[in-house]
């Protein structure tokens, strides 16, 4: 009893209330091909040969690109919503510039050497787990973060822990952190695959176990579908973004079988640098754009909602005449999730996490 | 490390055990910039270091003829035509027809047995600055570019190199240039009389050459910049898998590697970033020729260049020596490439070393076995991995999907413990497949290691795999600070 009043890290605070994992979509994904606004008479006038068909249909106005059934059984049964017409704010169209401020938060580009999520992470003091050969930005700002993806590496044996610690101790400072954790790891081979959808199994399940991560990071690329964003045979199945977005929900489904009770308390949401041009170009695909859509999925939603305050699609309507126009600050809705599921104040959030105090809080519209 | 092997890790791939260590290393690294070239390598893992067969490096009319091929026994594939649906025939088409499996070998053996490193890392510097990742219709034309517009153009300007890497067809696939067409275009006009019929304007390698190629976003270029840029190559293609007769009615020539197609290409003198820019195919020689000493471009990639080979946090002094070769020269590499060995030599800071030139540097120091021969390219090897494999395993191939900005040399973009595991598992791999000729109290010796190298591999113990271990995974060969 003497230890009373002590804190022994990791069992003294509150646990979080949630846990949030974020899907990176690299290239710029498409919110009008994922999310189109069938509704909108300017959406079939511009994107008539890129436009699904047998979309499946949210309600009067929005419809879902048939490559995400899961998404939509997640949407019938109020564990879904998406965003619409957003984007964080960033209007330069270049995918490094963009893919550094989604991942950093930051005001400017390349201004951030840590990401919002690891910032948010440090405050909450919990750890993030990337599912990637590298450390993404967007986790990077809180020491005990890890990621993981399995090697296979012939004739490499069993590494004795005591030599890296030895290694450990010749590093200095970030390299010494890096080596000490990994001699404390087991260095059993692992049998998990390394695709996306696996690695989401395996992290929803990392995050259901008690002590396990209450953050994680997955990444899916080639959203940049600059030609052949359907296939020359006009089925938009086969296209190069209906691929990509099939992929991401697999992976929703991934995480949801591996979470397991713990969906519950969960929310999953997509991050992309922008989106795409609202006319075609000359080879079947679309440029780099602004405003595009976001989807969150999780037992933390309760009511499943199309979140968008529709800008049109009209040329005037149109950002600088060619974007999809951002009407939501996605930074909102990350601040919401990340208030959601490690219970961290929006204000907080706001100003030591986004550097932006006045940043609107959306919580209720997702939440509620 | 004594200051003959510190120069080698910074701007070159380490000396291997059979070379002579120059004493003037100033002046070897600068003579380097012209050292003999060829592709050297090793057939079989028993083998002697020799030149790499001609047939195993085709030229651009071979490598399409090849992949015209690969392309029609797919199509036999799907027919089930002249049994080519049988696994074997499948697997000897993908064999003979393919080039990356032979391309990525030849680049590893180059760089484990070259005796031209500093070019190689050049090479690889260049490479990674213009990235193609692989869309597979350009795989077999990634070893090309790299060969052929970067390493034969290493003793040219960068304004040639930049024009032989933008109009060759690996990269106008990768960035979807082949069937961009001119809004004016005769090809555009006519297709807009028909129905359902798709043509214009795409800006992908338009915006890149600018943003990540040339100027960078620092130079304040707009929408229209990269319009104007994306009209200006307009025209600029590839006709891979169409025989050269055909190809020679199309585009008017039977070079694979100037394919401009005047149908696709858009009327009138186009402005980039204030410069008038020409009708025509000479258009885009007379862009490129501009960026390339663009101040913009200048300070972008000296700074570049800094950071890869002089320190991660350069010093402003630093680039600006650099720079001002660059402008003094009118972009001549080689003077540009001399200010970059002597700024690495002249800053005592570490430069962190990339996955793949770590390895190297390591295959290099202990002359162990760890590539196949050329022979066995496509044989399975119950001690040594797939090339493929490796650079796979690393986290960083120039044969990969990746995206255009290509890899970071900043240390912070590589800190992970999967990222460090792979270093300790390669070297466990290296040394138990390897075989490694010099042991580690010899390497020490040669590249005079540091106390903290020194004290870190005696600890490890009498096994020779722990401190073989230790010794490649001490900062000191990472290319990192010791404590």
């Amino acid at each position: 009893m003497f230890l009373a009043g002590v804190p022994i890290p990791g069992y003294t605070k509150d646990k979080p209330p949630g846990n949030i994992s974020v899907i990176l979509l690299e290239g710029g994904m498409d919110g009008l091909t994922a999310v189109p606004p069938i509704g909108d008479p300017n959406l079939i006038a511009m994107r008539k040969t890129i436009t699904p068909k047998d979309f499946l249909k949210l309600n009067s106005f929005f419809g879902l690109h048939p490559s995400l059934p899961n998404f939509s059984r997640l949407m019938a049964k109020n564990n879904a919503s998406v965003v619409h017409a957003t984007s964080f704010p960033y209007i330069k169209r270049s995918h490094f510039e963009g893919q550094n401020l989604m991942e950093g938060g930051g005001l400017s580009p390349f201004a951030e050497k840590t990401g919002w999520l690891g910032r948010s992470l440090d405050l909450a003091q919990v750890p993030g787990k990337a599912l990637s050969l590298d450390m993404p930005l967007i986790l990077r700002g809180y020491k005990d973060n890890d990621n993981f993806y399995p090697a296979s590496i012939k004739n490499s044996n069993a590494l004795i822990s005591n030599l890296i610690n030895l290694i450990s101790m010749a590093h200095s400072k970030d390299e010494a952190e890096i080596f000490s954790k990994l001699s404390k790891k087991s260095s059993q081979a692992s049998l998990t695959p390394r695709d996306p959808v696996s690695l989401a199994k395996y992290a929803g399940k990392e995050m259901s176990k008690e002590n396990g991560p209450i953050a994680s990071v997955i990444r899916i690329g080639q959203f940049d579908t600059h030609a052949n964003q359907v296939s020359d045979d006009g089925y938009d199945k086969n296209g190069n973004h209906a691929k990509r977005l099939e992929i991401v929900d697999d992976v929703i489904a991934g995480y949801r079988e591996g979470l397991g009770d713990a969906w519950n308390r969960s929310i999953i949401l997509t991050l992309t640098e922008f989106g795409r041009t609202v006319a075609v170009n000359g080879t079947r695909g679309t440029e780099h754009g602004y405003g595009s859509a976001g989807l969150l999925a999780g037992g933390t939603i309760s009511k499943s909602r199309i979140i968008a305050e529709w800008p049109g699609l009209s040329k005037k309507e149109q950002f600088e005449g060619r974007d999809l126009m951002a009407t939501i600050d996605y930074r909102s809705v990350c601040a919401a999730c990340i208030e959601r599921s490690l219970g961290l104040d929006h204000d907080r959030i706001a100003s030591e996490v986004f550097f932006t105090p006045k940043l609107p809080r959306v919580y209720d519209y997702i939440f509620s | 490390m004594n200051e003959q092997f510190r120069v080698a890790q910074k701007v070159g791939l380490m000396f291997r055990s059979e070379t002579e260590i120059p004493e003037d290393i100033k002046g070897w690294a600068v003579s380097q910039l012209h050292a003999d070239s060829p592709a050297l390598g090793i057939s079989s893992k028993y083998g002697k270091v020799k030149s790499w067969p001609q047939s195993m490096q085709p030229d651009l009319i071979e490598r399409a003829r090849l992949w015209r091929l690969y392309r029609e026994n797919k199509k036999k594939e799907r027919e089930r035509k002249d049994g080519q649906e049988l696994v074997s025939a499948k697997q000897a088409n993908r064999q003979n027809n393919l080039m990356r499996e032979k391309d990525e070998m030849k680049f590893a053996h180059r760089n484990v047995y070259g005796k031209d490193q500093i070019r190689m890392r050049l090479m690889s510097f260049w490479a990674n600055h213009f990235t193609i990742g692989n869309t597979f219709d350009n795989e077999s034309l990634i070893g090309h570019v790299m060969e052929e517009a970067i390493l034969a153009k290493l003793n040219s300007s960068f304004s040639e190199m930049l024009y032989k890497v933008t109009t060759h067809p690996g990269m106008l696939i990768y960035l979807d240039n082949i069937w961009s067409a001119g809004e004016e275009s005769k090809h555009t006009i006519n297709c807009r009389k028909k129905i359902d019929c798709q043509a214009g304007l795409n800006d992908n390698l338009g915006r890149e050459l600018l943003e990540l190629h040339t100027v960078s976003p620092s130079a304040g270029y707009t929408e229209n910049d990269i319009r104007q840029t994306a009209k200006v190559l307009a025209g600029w293609g590839a006709y891979f898998e169409m025989p050269l007769a055909e190809m020679k009615e199309m585009a008017g020539t039977t070079n694979h590697w100037d394919v401009y197609k005047q149908r696709y290409a858009e009327p009138g003198n186009k402005t980039v970033l204030g410069k008038v820019i020409g009708v025509g195919k000479g258009g885009l020689r007379q862009l490129t020729n501009h960026l390339a000493l663009h101040e913009n471009t200048v300070m972008h990639l000296s700074t570049k260049l800094c950071q890869h080979f002089v320190s991660d946090n350069p010093q402003k002094i630093d680039i600006d020596y650099i720079a001002n070769s660059w402008r003094r020269s009118n972009g001549d590499l080689d003077q540009i490439h001399s200010a970059v060995i002597d700024r690495a030599i002249n800053s005592k800071d570490e430069k962190f070393q990339w996955p793949m030139n770590w390895l190297f540097q390591v295959l290099r120091l202990s002359d162990a076995t760890f590539i196949k021969g050329w022979q066995d390219v496509h044989n399975y090897d119950n001690q040594l991995m797939e090339v493929k494999k490796i650079f796979e395993e690393l986290g960083q191939s120039f044969w990969s999907t990746r995206q255009p900005d290509g890899y970071s040399s900043q240390k912070e973009e590589w800190l992970s413990g999967e990222m460090f595991e792979r270093r300790l598992r390669f070297a466990d791999a290296i040394y138990n497949a390897g075989r490694p000729k010099t042991s580690p109290e010899k390497i020490m010796d040669r590249i005079g290691a540091n106390m903290t190298t020194r004290n870190l591999v005696e600890s490890a113990g009498g096994f020779r795999r722990s401190r073989f271990i230790a010794l490649m995974c001490s900062p000191e060969l990472m290319g990192l600070k010791s404590v």
